[in-house]
């Protein structure tokens, strides 16, 4: 049937493996430094332990991150080649190792042996500032996230904080000065213009984001990540993609609520089912402007004109080598990485399950199934698996993982934006239509009944 | 229980204080940098680090919004929108500016005159020093509330801003507004040249319809 089948099959594979491989290390290193050792420490020295645990659970979620990211980018770098030249009709990747699985480990073993080089006339200290302005963001922006994501796990709730998604805008608000940063400090007339496109892209397209965060905070009434998060619990029809919370009424109607659910929910009969109409639409719209403007923030085809090889060279990054352009590369996927876990978390329902627990406790064996695994020794003794978070994690990585082939695949597809065309798509149609959304959104939420 | 032990030690006074004056000093250190530098457009970027010290004054007084947004809008959007300004309009200039020209034979009052003129900068910097340091000299009550922070500061903020502060609000939005309207106005540029019979040149006419093109697909 399809004429690569095989390939598709190798990337699944690939895909499956390296996740497992990757989220087995992370969870066994925060179990080690989170569960393990305090628990060993409190056996060995009862209470004068405390003190040293209580550390050791308050640097987990870093070691965690830190861990996470590199060998994260180095997947999600091999997965874009392969999945890029499947969808491209070109061989990828398949020298080094068993089928090339083993090329970004040894382009990383490279960038990393490579010479150094601060080209004449730049500015060094900045030069040299610029990449680790650029990456760390990314590792601050993603702690909240890492709350939201286990769905409070108790390892990570330390990092939940009231103004999460707030934190998290802010924090990818930076890079774009470590671009211009970059490109000025390079004395490179190609890094200059990459880096003023990167910052009047970013300065554009930071308004449609903002706007269409803004319309589900204002739908969740929180800027709180775990709060959003756990208000859409329950199924597809309560996330925030489909009306943020407008079709929970729906949703315990067919839950076994009947028609008083409906009443309750929908208050003003005709008018309210059409607001409802409405908040499903316009919250859709939301979700596309957001995937749009953080395709522009984060600078991926078809908005990397910061970069574009075939004008600028390479863009803000024409200048460096070896260690500080792996960094820049390391960040660029971990960003992407990030912006997915934001778009999971805000508008897919973060670690629910999209089939709601009414049918999914009607199906045999299920229900046993998860009481088997919360009786089993691993819960119970070694804290390894939490049941709580277990589902909720294998959904995220799930629906995060969907989004980043996503964008792999919208890479394949489109072509590149001219520099005025791109502003003008900006200013003159994503602003606009996330005003209007937003308005929308501001008058419809008064006549439903939103979260129950 | 997760931060039974640990919180006490961060938010005792002894810590607090400490980094309160690390923050200082390091703010005050990066703004004397923003002068000194020689390099315009690398003080441009040292402003940002002066921006982050204060966003962590912030912090420090439990304003975590009010940090964000400093970070957001000052450290981000403002010293960005100042270091592409100086990058477009060639800061190096700056040094070639024409002699003043100084007249000794003037009256006193004229030659007064003149040197605030050219010290303008000076004096309004001091001019502001000694009014904001009157202010918070001459007040000596301060309401101090000793309520706890609430854990929902951003909602307390915001219904503050719609009731209490609605007047400034409303007021900062208008300028903001008319701010807007100035940019598009100025960005507008000059009406476009027509022809003898009205019609638009023909380099004008591809240019729009390329244009439209662009956007339709």
């Amino acid at each position: 049937m399809f004429a690569n089948g095989d390939e598709i099959f190798k990337i699944s594979r690939l895909t499956i493996a390296w996740l497992t491989i990757i989220f087995t290390i992370v969870w066994m290193v925060c179990w080690g430094v989170g569960i393990a050792i305090p628990m060993l420490l409190t056996q060995q020295l009862g209470d004068q332990a405390n003190l040293a645990n209580e550390i050791l659970r308050a640097v987990t979620p870093v070691i965690a991150i830190l861990v996470f990211i590199p060998i994260n980018a180095m997947f999600m770098v091999l997965i874009e080649r392969r999945a890029l030249a499947l969808w491209t009709v070109r061989k990828g990747p398949n020298r080094v190792g068993p089928d090339g699985n083993l090329q970004t480990a040894a382009d990383a073993v490279k960038l990393l042996l490579k010479e150094d080089i601060t080209p004449t006339g730049a500015d060094a200290v900045m030069h040299t500032f610029a990449p680790i302005l650029f990456f760390a963001p990314s590792i601050i922006g993603a702690v909240p996230l890492l709350a939201a994501v286990t769905n409070d796990h108790p390892l990570f709730h330390i990092l939940n904080l009231p103004t999460g998604i707030f934190y998290v805008l802010a924090a990818g608000a930076l890079p774009v000065v470590a671009l211009v940063m970059a490109g000025w400090a390079s004395n490179n007339k190609y890094s200059l213009v990459g880096g003023l496109r990167s910052a009047a892209q970013a300065i554009s397209y930071e308004i449609p984001l903002v706007l269409s965060l803004v319309t589900v905070c204002l739908m969740a009434g929180t800027l709180d990540l775990v709060k959003i998060t756990q208000q859409q619990a329950g199924g597809i029809l309560n996330w925030n993609l489909l009306g943020g919370g407008a079709l929970v009424g729906l949703n315990q109607a067919i839950g076994g609520g009947g028609a008083k659910a409906l009443e309750a929910a929908y208050p003003m009969g005709a008018i309210s089912y059409v607001c409802a109409g409405l908040l499903v639409c316009s919250l859709i719209i939301s979700f596309w402007l957001y995937l749009t403007g953080a395709c522009a923030e984060i600078n991926r085809i078809p908005f990397d004109l910061p970069e574009a090889e075939s004008e600028l060279v390479s863009g803000y990054n024409t200048e460096y080598s070896g260690m500080k352009f792996a960094i820049f590369f390391l960040a660029e996927f971990t960003n992407l990485f990030v912006v997915a876990s934001v778009t999971t978390v805000m508008f897919l329902g973060g670690g629910d399950n999209p089939i709601p627990p009414y049918i999914l406790d009607k199906i045999p064996g299920i229900p046993q199934m998860v009481a088997a695994i919360r009786d089993s020794f691993f819960c119970q003794t070694l804290h390894i698996i939490n049941p709580e978070t277990l589902f909720a994690t294998l959904w995220v990585i799930a629906k995060v993982y969907g989004l980043v082939i996503f964008a792999i695949l919208i890479r394949a597809t489109l072509p590149r934006f001219r520099i005025d065309q791109l502003m003008a798509f900006g200013w003159k149609r994503l602003i606009p239509l996330s005003l209007i959304v937003f308005i929308i959104v501001v008058f419809a939420r008064e006549f439903v009944n939103i979260h129950g | 229980m997760g931060q039974d032990l640990l919180s006490p030690l961060l938010s005792s006074p002894n810590v607090e204080t400490w980094a309160f004056y690390l923050l200082t000093t390091l703010s005050i250190c990066l703004a004397i940098g923003v002068l000194a530098d020689r390099v315009v457009i690398r003080s441009g970027f040292i402003l940002i680090g002066v921006f982050g010290t204060i966003s962590g004054i912030f912090l420090l007084l439990s304003a975590q919004f009010l940090a964000l947004a400093q970070i957001m809008i000052y450290a981000v959007g403002i010293t960005l929108m100042v270091v592409i300004a100086l990058m477009l309009t060639n800061p190096r200039l700056e040094k070639e500016q024409a002699v003043v020209y100084y007249d000794e034979s003037l009256p006193p009052l004229a030659k007064l005159f003149a040197s605030c003129k050219r010290n303008l900068s000076l004096w309004v910097s001091v001019l502001s020093f000694v009014t904001l340091y009157s202010a918070l000299i001459g007040e000596n009550h301060w309401p101090l509330s000793d309520q706890a922070v609430s854990q929902d500061a951003v909602k307390v903020l915001g219904e503050s801003l719609v009731t209490n502060y609605s007047i400034p609000f409303e007021f900062a939005s208008v300028l903001l507004l008319a701010a807007l309207m100035g940019a598009v106005m100025l960005a507008k540029g000059e009406p476009k040249t027509k022809d003898d019979d009205d019609s638009l040149t023909v380099v004008d006419e591809a240019k729009k319809q390329e244009n439209n093109l662009a956007l339709q697909r």
